[in-house]
């Protein structure tokens, strides 16, 4: 398997219409955009993008369309996550079939299986491709399940196409042993930073990010990744210390599609049940983020 | 001016005699070990020194054994966090009376105290003391309850002797948010890592820690600090990867495997006490190999 590097990884939001369908006219100019402001890849639907909000019709029908758009631009890492390890296998095999460059997936939802059917999950989700496969871990939205270093590398061992782990725990441990010892297994095993608190695992030895801040604030954030990426982390701390803050106004679906209302790229409120602010905490919202995001990009 | 508590600082085991009793000469042995061998600060009795499984006289003797053994060659500090918070208040004093030159103390434990709670506690510690606090965040261990920014910039605020926080939550976020804000109010307050990951804090703040590892590989705790502190990082990562095999290798059953290591290593201090177990044979041998393997025997001192 020749080693994948998805570099800064954009993960778009899915723009909705007002009676609740997927707006594909505002997602054709959201991609572009996206493309435009310094991705070197996309990662879709993730969560932030709601893909536990669309059918399993309307995520394939999505990753379609996403990949007609970009049309080869860039390398798009189609995100399989389910309950069922055989629908989400499912869907990795369709993705793969339909041009995608990788697989991410995360735990099962729902059951909080033990780590032994964890393993049983990944490998059913992996063995169903021939591309990269990507484990997503994220502890705080998948409660009970936990992800070890241990277990990634069993995961090693079954899965050829194994690839790396896109990380959301922000756990120091974790990464650390995890590099430690997959590295000595598998050269080229990524670490990829699963939120913008790029820095911590830059010095560990991530070498990508997936950002969904990266459609209100593509600059700050590129500029964050390649400090991080030319080891210059000492220099990266303000722009860390910026993204940090940003990021503690914009963690859900709702306040993130707010804020890019604000910065004229609408793509509507998310589909319940989440829920977006009110007009007052979307106005409010709006004039706290102005004097950050000064130099961002307004419109698509 | 720069902070006194900075680099690995090496907080020492707890000899024991076979029949769990302290062994005096052998601690005092570990404690100029740690000195000669480049600690730039010694902490003591920290969890892997088995501070909760030891009384608070036998607490009171060690801590005045270190501070006449140390005698000053660097900075010493008490951790004085015990289960009753009226027994943390009387080894803070007596950490003042027999001339420490500072403590540490964690949350208090069990009780999951409330954020108003923790706030009064380091309050009426800090205030009990003129001796500068460290104080201890460890939210895995403590069922979430932790320092928060908010909290931290709060008590500096308040408490002029309250210099900094030995950080294990091990979380970027987390470390990220305790180092803007405490930093911002105190230039030099020290933002310790709780064991060797120098490699993810330095870059956000940090300018040291505390030491799982010191009692076996000294040398290596000081080539990875001085790595990460000249920004050496492909160098730094290689040896935070392999400061990473050894904390795997230890901290199971933390801190018996230690002191199983440190016999392979020539320094040997004894049992552990229950309810930990002490290292059998077997694991000594899986530990001797381990240590060949990484070559530590190689590149570490032997003997005391």
């Amino acid at each position: 398997m020749s080693v994948f590097e998805p570099g800064l990884v954009h993960t778009p939001v899915t723009p909705f219409t007002r009676d609740n369908r997927i707006d594909y006219d505002t997602f054709g100019r959201l991609i572009e955009f996206h493309l435009r402001s310094g991705a070197d890849s996309l990662a879709l639907p993730t969560h932030i993008g709601e893909s536990v909000s669309l059918t399993d019709e309307e995520q394939r029908a999505l990753l379609a369309f996403a990949i007609r758009q970009v049309n080869g631009r860039k390398p798009i890492i189609a995100h399989a996550s389910d309950a069922g390890s055989a629908i989400a296998a499912d869907r990795a095999r369709h993705a793969q079939e339909l041009g995608a460059a990788a697989i991410v997936a995360t735990t099962p939802y729902y059951w909080t299986p033990p780590p032994h059917m964890i393993i049983e999950h990944f490998a059913a989700i992996g063995s169903a491709v021939t591309i990269p496969f990507f484990v997503y871990n994220s502890p705080e939205e998948m409660p009970g399940t936990r992800i070890t270093a241990d277990l990634c590398l069993k995961l090693i061992d079954r899965l050829p196409n194994f690839a790396g782990v896109v990380d959301l725990s922000l756990d120091w441990q974790f990464m650390i042993e995890l590099l430690t010892y997959a590295e000595r297994k598998r050269g080229g095993f990524a670490l990829i930073a699963g939120t913008e608190h790029m820095m911590s695992a830059a010095a560990i030895g991530a070498t990508g990010l997936f950002s969904p801040l990266a459609g209100v604030a593509p600059k700050l954030v590129r500029k964050l990744f390649d400090s991080c990426r030319k080891d210059l982390l000492v220099k990266a701390r303000s722009d860390q210390e910026a993204v940090a803050a940003l990021r503690q106004h914009l963690k859900s679906s709702g306040s993130l599609k707010a804020a890019l209302r604000a910065m004229g790229r609408d793509c509507g409120v998310p589909r319940p049940p989440l829920q977006a602010p009110d007009a007052e905490g979307s106005r409010a919202l709006a004039a706290m983020l102005e004097p950050m995001l000064r130099d961002e990009p307004r419109g698509f | 001016m720069q902070n006194k508590f900075r680099g690995v600082m090496q907080s020492p085991i707890t000899p024991l005699k076979d029949d769990y009793s302290l062994d005096l000469p052998a601690f005092e042995k570990v404690l100029d070990f740690h000195v000669r061998t480049g600690a730039p600060a010694i902490s003591w009795p920290h969890h892997k020194g088995e501070s909760l499984s030891l009384t608070i006289p036998e607490r009171k003797r060690f801590a005045e054994a270190t501070v006449k053994v140390v005698a000053g060659r660097v900075p010493v500090t008490i951790h004085v966090s015990a289960l009753a918070v009226e027994d943390t208040m009387e080894l803070a004093q007596h950490a003042q009376k027999i001339g420490a030159d500072g403590i540490l103390a964690i949350t208090p434990y069990f009780w999951t105290p409330t954020r108003e709670a923790i706030h009064d506690y380091f309050i009426r510690l800090c205030t009990s003391i003129e001796l500068p606090v460290l104080s201890y965040n460890s939210p895995s261990y403590l069922a979430g309850v932790e320092i928060t920014g908010e909290l931290m910039s709060r008590l500096i605020e308040r408490l002029p002797n309250f210099v900094g926080v030995k950080e294990a939550s091990f979380n970027s976020e987390k470390f990220l948010e305790i180092s803007r804000v405490a930093l911002a109010l105190r230039p030099n307050f020290a933002l310790l890592t709780g064991v060797e990951f120098l490699l993810p804090s330095v870059p956000l703040g940090g300018v040291g820690s505390y030491s799982a590892a010191g009692s076996v590989c000294p040398n290596l705790c000081a080539a990875l600090f001085d790595a990460c502190m000249a920004g050496e990082w492909p160098r730094a990562r290689e040896l935070q990867y392999k400061m990473t095999r050894l904390w795997h290798l230890f901290k199971d059953q933390y801190p018996s495997s230690l002191k199983g290591g440190m016999v392979i290593m020539g320094r040997p201090v004894g049992p552990t006490r229950p309810p930990l177990p002490t290292a059998t044979k077997e694991r000594q041998a899986f530990i001797e190999k381990e240590l060949a393997d990484m070559g530590v025997l190689d590149s570490e001192p032997h003997g005391w």
